[in-house]
């Protein structure tokens, strides 16, 4: 089952996706999926933050910033529960590391289809976004290029997810299926 | 205590007022009111109150808290601030998530919480 959860910054929705990730992978391999680039000091104290907030939980963390179906060689075979966060790191990461060539579309389609390989080899696979898309502002082209991408990716997500949830302040909002989960 | 977030123009005072039968006298914008007062109080613009607060380099979840002992059936609006591309001021993205923390925290006290998109209001907890 392959499950969306996002919301805004400070929204609740990391803490959120854990424990529906815990809960859902009782008895199984669970594995932390980290997009992010942790650069300078705000960078690394949110790594350490989220890393806190796992403490304990029994998670597995593989950093992978791009080609996030490459992880899989690291897991163990069978059933397993993946939570990769976030999509809005992964994104950027896919769309400006390196030369910046690929189009919005193609970068887009290499991310689904990463995802899909994720999906294939899970028992649950969550992920995490960012709903960075209502500000009202416009602005300069490599951003519009990121508002875009992200967005195509969340469209496409959204028709093969089962279950979509936005959390608003720390409240599961379900706009897609919803599988009641007491967290 | 209820919490009442939306977007900017939403009409969320207007809700809250409608709703909940206060009056204008009632409503502090971008404040909290130093003296008890009588009946329900509403503070609004409350994501306001807390860039102020930060601004002065007070911790604005120690004040809440504090304000909530005195006042627990007040009514807290605030605008969503966190649903936009990451802003380059690091100040502007500590308020960002700042507020965003803060509404968590305040869901998570109050008895009701409502979404307000285009005047039309979403429970998300309470009745």
């Amino acid at each position: 089952m392959m499950t969306l959860v996002f919301g805004g910054s400070g929204s609740g929705k990391s803490a959120y996706a854990e424990s529906l990730a815990v809960s859902r992978g009782e008895g199984m391999p669970l594995y932390y999926l980290a997009t992010m680039h942790p650069f300078g000091p705000e960078g690394r104290e949110r790594v350490r933050r989220h890393r806190d907030m796992r403490q304990g939980k029994g998670f597995c963390t593989i950093e992978q910033p791009v080609n996030v179906e490459t992880s899989l060689e690291q897991m163990q075979p069978g059933s397993k529960t993946i939570l990769l966060e976030c999509l809005s790191n992964l994104v950027a990461n896919e769309l400006f590391d390196g030369e910046i060539t690929d189009t919005p579309e193609a970068v887009c389609d290499q991310v689904i289809a990463g995802i899909c390989s994720l999906q294939r080899a899970s028992t649950h696979l969550i992920l995490v976004s960012c709903d960075v898309f209502r500000d009202g502002k416009t602005y300069d082209e490599s951003t519009t290029a990121y508002l875009q991408t992200l967005g195509s990716v969340h469209q496409q997500l959204c028709t093969l997810c089962e279950e979509v949830i936005e959390v608003v302040v720390g409240i599961p909002v379900y706009e897609k299926g919803g599988v009641q989960c007491t967290v | 205590m209820k919490l009442i977030i939306g977007g900017a123009f939403q009409g969320k005072r207007h809700y809250v007022l409608t709703n909940y039968g206060i009056s204008q006298d009632s409503v502090w914008t971008g404040q909290l009111p130093q003296e008890l007062g009588e009946g329900t109080i509403v503070i609004d613009q409350l994501h306001r109150w807390i860039f102020d607060t930060l601004e002065k380099g007070l911790e604005p979840e120690a004040l809440l808290r504090t304000f909530l002992q005195t006042h627990p059936d007040c009514i807290f609006i605030s605008d969503e601030v966190g649903c936009g591309i990451v802003p380059i001021e690091q100040k502007e993205r500590q308020y960002r998530e700042k507020t965003g923390r803060l509404l968590t925290f305040l869901a998570g006290e109050a008895e009701e919480v409502v979404r307000v998109t285009c005047g039309i209001g979403q429970i998300l907890k309470g009745n």
